[in-house]
């Protein structure tokens, strides 16, 4: 955020830079078995945000003393290639993808029927590719698709998607710019079925109907991304395999 | 359990090797299916992604500008890393880079730099202040055997479909990276007791050292590595090496059909 003012992100016809609508989300592909060697995987194309998941596990837990005895623990790393930005990122984590992981596997933990697995681990691994703004939310689409993949029980699929506010206006699902010069984002993980919500970060400034409205854009595009996210895992499975 | 199953399949896979036979089918030098895609990922300024096999992996190539090292002022340089991620499989393990994953950037580094397809002093802007440094990034995904052969194929297509950045660092105007030819590593795992190229994860599980060979567009020899515990003789060697002159060509082919395209 920061640095608004000077560049403009709304169009005179009231679209936005990229043509699109103010509550209209980018275009959004999902590929459910992305990856051989994993039990479970997704490859999510969000704009020119591309995420991949893999799932292996349920395993045993390793360290002993992060075991649960009534349910199993999420292990997730969310990770940004060195090539995923405009400058290169030097290998390996630093202060954010650590705070994306834990508060991703704290969303996970909420969805995934972890009693079904005691004293064991389910790893989460996402990494981005491409990163335009938006790649925690792709990240937890990613790692829904691929936990689905896996077989493994969770209440709903975790939908991630994110609204903000740009010249004062609450638009959905951020680009770039509009991340950088904008005055909010507010991305959420949330369960389409139960209408409940599982991750929440917010930045910026959003009174409180602008924050409504923004949640309002949120669920409207979670039933959307549903939908795809679904009809990734049926093509995955149509024919019978599995 | 660890020791057990490679020691079945090791039984399994030199039972194989005496009939000449493999666990997929495959002939002793023959490849599975590659598939190679430049240009496919946005902020890369050189991208790349094969499909060899199971094996899936990643390059990009990013560049930065930097003041050049005192002895060499009108110089650039290239770098070139691997990352075996968790994500590749499940024997990776999230930790600081493993000896596996810098050796396997380290040789991927030295075919490509030592193949002199990069001219140094191409890369200098103003001597003695500013130069380009080229760092190619390989993100192994899944590692369904012979990451070695995939990461390098990712490498140098990536570098060979790079733009220099100049705009977006107010020196000029994009242009095209010069890369004059195309290094290609092919790689032999000696599995059931005789070389295979090529070798599956099985494969190399149960199988023992393997050798790394890149060479040039002339077919000279740019990199040697022998990884893993095992010996060889000069004979085997020869043979092998016989091999990977054929397999280079046709690989390098792969990649000027690429680009072609």
């Amino acid at each position: 955020m920061g640095g608004y003012g000077d560049v403009k992100l709304l169009r005179d016809d009231g679209l936005r830079l990229d043509g699109r609508k103010i509550d209209e989300m980018r275009p959004m592909e999902i590929e459910a078995g992305y990856l051989p060697a994993a039990d479970g995987s997704a490859w999510v194309k969000h704009g020119l945000n591309v995420a991949v998941a893999a799932v292996y596990g349920p395993m045993e837990a390793h360290p002993r003393k992060i075991q649960r005895q009534d349910r199993c623990v999420i292990d997730v790393r969310y990770n940004m290639a060195p090539f995923s930005t405009s400058d290169r990122i030097r290998p390996g984590y630093n202060r954010r993808s650590r705070e994306i992981s834990k508060v991703t596997a704290e969303a996970l933990e909420s969805v995934v029927i972890c009693e079904r697995y005691p004293r064991s681990k389910i790893r989460v691994e996402i990494e981005i590719l491409s990163a335009e703004a938006g790649t925690r939310c792709a990240g937890i689409t990613a790692a829904a698709v691929a936990l689905a993949d896996a077989g493994i029980p969770m209440r709903d699929l975790l939908v991630g998607v994110a609204s903000g506010k740009v010249e004062d206006i609450v638009v959905l699902d951020l680009d770039k710019a509009e991340d950088n010069y904008g005055q909010a984002d507010l991305p959420v993980g949330i369960l389409p079925n139960t209408g409940e919500i599982a991750f929440l970060q917010m930045d910026g400034d959003l009174s409180p109907d602008e924050f409504n409205l923004a949640m309002e854009y949120n669920f409207k595009a979670a039933a959307e991304i549903h939908d795809i996210m679904v009809d990734a895992l049926k093509r995955r499975y149509e024919g019978g395999e599995n | 359990m660890v020791a057990l199953v490679p020691t079945l399949l090791r039984q399994e896979l030199a039972r194989l090797a005496e009939n000449d036979a493999r666990l997929d089918g495959r002939g002793r030098w023959e490849a599975r299916d590659i598939t190679l895609e430049t240009d496919c990922l946005y902020n890369g300024e050189g991208s790349a992604k094969v499909v060899w096999g199971d094996t899936i992996v990643y390059a990009g190539v990013k560049f930065e500008m930097r003041t050049p090292w005192p002895d060499r002022p009108n110089q650039g340089s290239l770098m070139c890393g691997a990352e075996l991620r968790p994500i590749a499989g499940r024997k990776y393990e999230p930790g600081p880079p493993s000896p596996e994953s810098i050796e396997l950037g380290r040789v991927v580094d030295r075919g490509i730099r030592e193949s002199g397809c990069i001219d140094m002093e191409s890369l200098c802007i103003v001597p003695g202040e500013k130069v380009w440094g080229v760092m190619i990034d390989i993100h192994v995904l899944s590692d369904q055997g012979n990451i070695f052969d995939a990461c390098a194929l990712a490498a140098i297509a990536a570098l060979r479909t790079a733009t220099v950045p100049a705009e977006r660092f107010d020196v000029g105007e994009d242009y095209t990276l010069k890369v004059n030819g195309t290094p290609i590593m092919a790689s032999f795992t000696r599995v059931g007791g005789r070389y295979v190229f090529d070798p599956t994860e099985e494969e190399e599980l149960g199988g023992d050292e393997r050798i790394h060979i890149t060479l040039g567009d002339e077919g000279h020899l740019h990199s040697l590595q022998k990884g893993l515990k095992g010996v060889f003789t000069p004979d085997e060697f020869a043979e092998i090496f016989d091999v990977a002159q054929s397999r280079c060509v046709e690989l390098r082919k792969l990649v000027a059909n690429q680009e072609g395209n």
